[in-house]
């Protein structure tokens, strides 16, 4: 469905990405898991056409996303939750999931897709007519998901959705993705917290330094000592 | 105590301002001093009893009546004899206060009290006082010999002005320090398309709509290259762009195009060759005098109504005010038809008299006989505005101005106006929204400069003379000003702080100055016997040459006191004051 083939990204000089290949098959949720500067978000903004690739390809059911700008990208099925959740701050909680189905024709299923979000996350209903820089950093984190939800996305591209949340919270969050995973929404994930994504994802790749070290199916990954070492805090 | 205390402070400032203007004023103040105390007082009780509330605000808005009148007689009788001027006849100036008393009284009573009522019932009864007020505005200003209502014109031409930058800064968040120059080009296509400049006569009706499309022509064209950057970078290049135009058009007094192919292409191409070149050039326009430099250009043609006069009956001109006229009347009927077949009455009416107004402005009336209706008829008369009667200008203007806040309420309201708020708030969340940045921003300056065009062309047919130095830096500040002082992102604010500038620059400062200068001419001048001193204290007790001073010193004290503007827009102040609100919350 998606695929990446010998992605190469520059922040000016800085070499960002060196050669990701990746591939995340309809219905899978694919995790990407490496420390800190590894390149995890940057091959997310990366897809979502942020920043360019200086060569290789983004390829989304046969379209070249890597040649399109970022809001055609939207238009073609992309739809993120980023890092640092970039909500609209001044907007309501209402107003924000409006905005993330701004790239949608039909309105008819627009309140049914509404409720739906609102059944997924039942808190962003209570604050509905809330500000969004006004809600705590775990219903902006639902919020940005809810927005991206919105869009009806064939991909659902979520950066770091645990960071500075609480345990029970990661937990929910986590929770919540499978759920929408099961609901047909193919999903790639962007993690540290390794050992989380590992358990809810099917497949994962781990990135160093901008390549791609590893990739295995999540469970061998979880198995794999290397991984263990580096990632799981297993010594 | 604290509605005392209100009470005294809006008699005093009424107070002060019938010192200045004297005469019949003291009535016109009377009732707007009474409707400001009344919304200022009004909002603070709950929303049950309004009789209650009546007879609360009573003995505030009988203080200040009180407060206005004593002043307004000691302006009669001292004052008036002090700077040398005859004081208004004693009957005539027992009415105008009592006038004014009664109308304070009754209005603060009467507008505090509305907000007892239901939140529905008091918005329609504010808004129908509202329109009365308008309507009836240049009537009364007329009766009382004030001559307002052209001073009035300028500030609603900067509330247009205002209107039209709040959607570039207010709405998508960009900030342009050149919004002059969009009021320059819609005036100066106003201009040359009907002067004697280049003997074109184009009738107004249709040269506002090419003004308006100049200007956002105009737009697009600065946008496209510059709306990829974003703040400060863009902040300067409309600077640059609003430095640019002005002298564009003070410099474009000689100008020579010519075709190109058969002037520098073919010759230099036949030279290269070698042969000799005999072609004759063919030149499209030489030594043309577009814009007459500092002179400006004048006269400009005035709108005449109705649109289609009975001696016009054939050329283009009918033809446009035909297909003007129907225009209008379909697009009115387009929607009645709408309203009515969605059984929205109150839109049916609303859009009913727009069809009545629209055919009574621009079908032939016959002329006014004498009698019930000849006072209403002379503003609907056949013919052209005049220019010594500022009451046609100004409903031409009050009607552009509900045109536009019509239209920016729904583009506001639209997807496009969603798109806006998103860019306003986070640039690169709206692009993964799927929102494409440069062409919502590039929509955002256009539309923007399309009001801007509007009132230039208005301005234009107004002064009848248009002159480079008008649309200067400072024209684009003041402009900016009025968005910022008003509330940013909030049209009601945007139309307040557009009055209250420009009130206070073109009528109250004026009116100081006359006030200054009488009474030194009486007191103090007399008994200076240096002839150089008298001189300098004569020119240097003239407010208008402080206006910017004083503009400068209201901007600063305003931005320390209440940054959210005089009416802010919800969000904004939310921002601003977000902390003591929270903090009021926990209290209680």
């Amino acid at each position: 469905m998606l695929e990446l083939k010998d992605v190469h990204t520059y922040y000016g000089n800085i070499h960002a990405l060196k050669g990701i290949s990746l591939t995340v098959n309809d219905g899978e949720i694919v995790t990407l898991i490496g420390s800190n500067g590894a390149g995890k978000s940057t091959t997310l903004r990366t897809i979502q056409g942020l920043n360019k690739p200086r060569s290789g390809s983004v390829v989304l059911d046969g379209v070249e996303l890597h040649k399109l700008p970022a809001h055609q990208i939207a238009v073609m099925g992309v739809a993120q939750s980023p890092e640092g959740r970039m909500i609209f701050p001044r907007m309501t909680v209402l107003e924000n999931l409006e905005m993330g189905a701004y790239v949608r024709k039909d309105r008819s299923t627009f309140n049914d897709d509404l409720e739906h979000v609102f059944k997924l996350f039942p808190r962003l209903k209570e604050r509905i007519n809330q500000k969004g820089g006004t809600l705590s950093g775990g219903e902006q984190q639902m919020l940005a998901m809810g927005r991206a939800l919105m869009a009806k996305p064939k991909i659902l591209l979520l950066d770091e959705p645990s960071m500075g949340l609480a345990p029970l919270l990661v937990e929910l969050i986590f929770d919540i993705i499978q759920e929408i995973n099961k609901e047909g929404t193919t999903v790639l994930l962007v993690e540290q917290n390794a050992l989380m994504a590992l358990s809810i994802a099917h497949r994962g790749y781990v990135l160093q330094t901008g390549e791609i070290i590893l990739s295995d199916d999540a469970q061998s990954l979880k198995n794999n000592e290397m991984v263990k070492k580096s990632y799981l805090g297993v010594e | 105590m604290k509605y005392i205390r209100s009470g005294i402070t809006f008699g005093l400032i009424g107070g002060a301002l019938t010192l200045l203007f004297g005469g019949w004023s003291v009535a016109v103040i009377g009732s707007l001093m009474g409707i400001g105390l009344g919304l200022a007082l009004g909002g603070s009780f709950e929303r049950k009893d309004p009789l209650k509330i009546a007879a609360t605000v009573l003995p505030s808005a009988l203080v200040a009546a009180v407060i206005l009148v004593a002043l307004s007689f000691y302006q009669n009788s001292v004052v008036q004899e002090a700077i040398g001027k005859r004081p208004f006849a004693a009957n005539l100036a027992l009415n105008a206060n009592l006038i004014g008393f009664f109308g304070s009284v009754l209005f603060a009573a009467f507008v505090a009290a509305i907000h007892g009522l239901p939140q529905n019932q008091e918005r329609a009864i504010k808004i129908a006082l509202l329109a009365t007020l308008v309507v009836l505005f240049p009537f009364i200003d007329k009766l009382t010999a004030l001559r307002w209502t052209a001073q009035i014109i300028f500030a609603l031409i900067f509330v247009i002005l205002g209107l039209g930058l709040n959607i570039v800064v207010g709405y998508a968040g960009l900030l342009d320090l050149g919004y002059a120059a969009f009021f320059a080009i819609g005036a100066y296509t106003t201009g040359i398309l009907s002067s004697p400049q280049h003997g074109i006569f184009l009738n107004f009706w249709l040269v506002i709509w090419i003004a308006a499309a100049m200007a956002a022509v105009w737009g697009l064209m600065l946008g496209a290259p510059t709306l990829p950057l974003r703040g400060d970078y863009l902040a300067i290049v409309t600077l640059g762009f609003g430095e640019i135009v002005p002298v564009l058009f003070k410099n474009l007094t000689d100008v020579t195009i010519k075709e190109p192919l058969t002037c520098w292409i073919l010759p230099g191409l036949m030279n290269l060759f070698g042969a000799q070149t005999t072609m004759s050039c063919i030149t499209l326009v030489e030594h043309e005098d577009l814009t007459a430099g500092d002179k400006g250009i004048s006269p400009i043609g005035r709108p005449s109504l109705p649109i289609i006069s009975p001696n016009e009956a054939v050329g283009l001109a009918l033809v446009v005010k035909v297909v003007v006229l129907v225009l209008i009347v379909g697009l009115i009927g387009y929607y009645l038809f709408r309203a009515i077949s969605s059984k929205q009455y109150k839109r049916v009416a609303g859009l009913a008299a727009g069809l009545l107004a629209a055919i009574v402005f621009f079908i032939p009336l016959p002329h006014p006989e004498k009698g019930f209706m000849a006072t209403f008829m002379a503003v609907i008369q056949p013919g052209e505005f005049k220019s010594n009667d500022p009451t046609t200008w100004y409903f031409l203007i009050i009607a552009i101005i509900l045109l536009s806040i019509f239209v920016i309420q729904r583009l506001r309201d639209s997807r496009l106006g969603r798109a806006w708020m998103a860019i306003r708030e986070d640039e690169l969340a709206a692009a993964q929204m799927g929102i494409d940045p440069v062409r919502t921003k590039l929509a955002a300056f256009a539309m923007g400069a399309t009001f801007s065009g509007f009132a230039g062309a208005f301005y234009a047919a107004y002064i009848a003379g248009i002159f480079p130095s008008v649309f200067d830096f400072s024209t684009s500040i003041i402009i900016l000003c009025v968005v910022i002082l008003g509330g940013i992102g909030n049209i009601n604010g945007v139309i307040v702080g557009g009055l209250a500038i420009m009130t206070a620059d073109r009528l109250f400062l004026p009116a100081l100055k006359d006030f200054l200068s009488s009474l030194l001419t009486h007191t103090i001048l007399p008994s200076i016997s240096d002839p150089v001193v008298q001189l300098a204290v004569k020119d240097n007790a003239n407010p208008i040459l402080y206006r910017f001073l004083l503009f400068g010193l209201t901007l600063v004290i305003m931005m320390a006191v209440r940054p959210e503007g005089l009416i802010p827009n919800a969000q904004v102040r939310a921002e601003m004051h977000g902390e003591e609100a929270t903090a009021e919350k926990a209290k209680a």
